[in-house]
């Protein structure tokens, strides 16, 4: 493991020819290609508003920062992982010749996600403080964990992912069908309380089963950690005329903060299984069929 | 088999080896599905028989700081592999592969490009694998385009060049990088008569210059040109080691006298 990281700080001029690479096909060579590279989500999280303010009846103020707050993350999740299980395929053809650190593949394509990530989020802080006016909060002290403990699963996973693709081609489908699925089992277009106050099962239940969506989820409890340090805590209000009651409030809940060390535990874990698993597995790249 | 001594300067004898090779044995899994899937993960735990490939047999072979050997032998007898376990592209199945000095590959096919960067983007990678940093490869830029003659078409991407000017921009690659250990593998042949020229030229240069160079061809009268010793790997064992026309001799003769 050490040997693995030494080698790759030998390499890091590659590892950061890599990141630019991957930056530039993104932006399209062009400093406004950043700016729409930010259309898609900004698009995605307006609808997302619309539907689940007016159509849903969630009576949240500044609703769409809270959905924005937790969907630059996943989609740095998202892609990364997407991005990195293309990487040892795609580059086969420089595999085959000539040797570096494969590593650096889905690490590289995971670094520029990260990077790319910061500049989404330093536009929706300036967005957040000199637009909307959220007030700042002591609780930011714990993004960088928050964000260290995220780059750690993904890479992690990236690592897995990467590797079982370049042996199974169909690993791909999988993926994208559980990336479809974890979006919906994390708490982005709704929120960790809802599933803690759920009227759907018996109230005795209600406590474990919030527990249990945090424990077996890591995504979700890093979600809920970007949106409890970032925004001011809210009472999701959510107007139901489907139901009796007419109106469901879902009280805040702040982030445990024993549950932020768990999941970075886990991340840590995952990274060292992830890399432990692409070392053992990394000189077969050359020999698939 | 000891190899003789046919290059032997003073110098070169007290430098640590090149490339010293102790046991070395590679063999591949053969598979007999055409790609990779899940599916065929799960017909691997199907009782079946696995094939496997000897590819390079017990090879010991010791090369020299400076010295320059020729591989030769027929297809299939293992040249391209063994470059690739010292590329460390393979990893050897047993046995030892110890490498002095920073390597440029020339495998056989093209030498490592990615097919949708352009020839500039590919030549930044490829220097910055092979050991300069970011900064000597933008100082080499221009010497690197104008050695492969690719001015013209630098901005495109690779898949768009044709076998010939792959051979060009990887040679120019691996000659603009002071590498310590060059690798070629019937690179050189796609290349034209000019472009040739112009490649054992440079290759000669890398000799005064003390590298070392491992050169596996087809082509005899090439061979003879460039190294002094010569390999010849049969079925992925050293059948012979010597001087080149000696080497040479022994396999012309072996391949015209049916077994
Ligand atoms: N990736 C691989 N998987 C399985 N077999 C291989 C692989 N690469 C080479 N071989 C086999 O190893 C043997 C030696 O091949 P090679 O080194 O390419 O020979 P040469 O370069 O001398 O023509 C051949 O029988 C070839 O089929
Ligand atoms: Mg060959």
């Amino acid at each position: 493991m050490i040997a693995q990281w030494k080698e790759i700080w030998q390499f890091r001029e590659l590892l950061w020819t890599l990141i630019l690479r991957e930056l530039r096909v993104r932006y399209k060579n062009s400093a406004l290609g950043f700016f729409w590279s930010l259309l898609n989500p900004l698009v995605t999280v307006m609808v997302m508003t619309v539907v689940f303010k007016y159509v849903m009846g969630m009576q949240i103020p500044n609703y769409s920062a809270y959905i924005l707050v937790a969907y630059l993350p996943w989609t740095f999740f998202q892609y990364a992982i997407l991005d990195s299980s293309q990487t040892i395929i795609g580059y086969m053809p420089v595999i085959k010749k000539i040797y570096f650190p494969r590593e650096l593949l889905p690490l590289g394509a995971t670094l520029a996600n990260l990077v790319h990530f910061g500049l989404a989020m330093g536009v929706l802080f300036a967005y957040l403080y000199l637009i909307v006016g959220v007030p700042l909060q002591w609780s930011l002290l714990w993004l960088p964990v928050v964000i260290v403990s995220q780059f750690l699963l993904t890479l992690g996973l990236s690592m897995f992912i990467s590797c079982l693709n370049a042996f199974y081609e169909d690993v791909k489908y999988l993926v994208s069908v559980g990336m479809q699925l974890l979006f919906f089992l994390s708490p982005v277009i709704y929120f960790s309380e809802q599933i803690r106050h759920t009227s759907m099962i018996p109230e005795a239940q209600r406590e474990s089963l919030f527990w249990a969506y945090h424990l077996l989820n890591p995504v979700a409890t890093l979600l809920m950690a970007y949106r409890k340090t970032i925004l001011p805590p809210i009472h999701v209000e959510q107007q139901n005329p489907a139901m009796s009651a007419g109106r469901v409030v879902f009280p805040d809940m702040p982030l445990p903060l024993w549950l932020l060390f768990v999941n970075l535990g886990f991340s840590l874990l995952i990274a060292w299984l992830g890399m432990r698993y692409f070392d053992r597995k990394k000189w077969g790249f050359v020999e698939r069929p | 088999m000891a190899a003789p001594e046919v290059l032997g300067g003073a110098s070169a004898q007290q430098a640590p080896p090149a490339i010293q090779l102790e046991q070395l044995n590679k063999e591949f899994l053969l598979s007999h599905q055409p790609y990779a899937s899940l599916k065929g993960l799960l017909l691997s735990f199907l009782p079946r028989r696995l094939e496997h490939l000897h590819a390079i047999k017990n090879l010991n072979l010791t090369v020299q700081a400076g010295e320059t050997v020729a591989v030769i032998g027929k297809n299939g007898s293992g040249k391209s592999t063994l470059l690739g376990i010292i590329a460390r592209v393979y990893k050897p199945t047993s046995g030892r592969c110890i490498v002095n000095g920073r390597v440029a590959p020339l495998l056989e096919l093209g030498a490592g490009f990615h097919p949708d960067l352009t020839g500039l983007e590919n030549i930044f990678f490829n220097a910055v694998i092979l050991g300069l940093s970011r900064k000597q490869t933008q100082e080499r830029l221009e010497q690197i385009v104008a050695f492969a003659e690719l001015e013209e078409y630098i901005d495109a991407p690779i898949r768009t060049y044709s076998v010939g000017m792959l051979m060009r921009l990887g040679f120019s690659i691996a000659a603009h990088v002071d590498a310590d250990i060059l690798l070629v593998d019937e690179v050189l042949a796609v290349g034209d008569a000019q472009f040739q020229a112009k490649c054992y030229r440079k290759i000669q240069e890398f000799q005064t210059m003390g590298r070392s160079i491992l050169f596996v061809s087809h082509d005899m009268e090439a061979v003879r040109k460039v190294a002094r010793r010569a390999v010849w790997l049969h079925q992925g064992a050293l059948q012979a080691d010597g001087s080149t026309d000696e080497v040479i001799g022994q396999y012309l003769q072996a391949m015209n006298t049916p077994a």
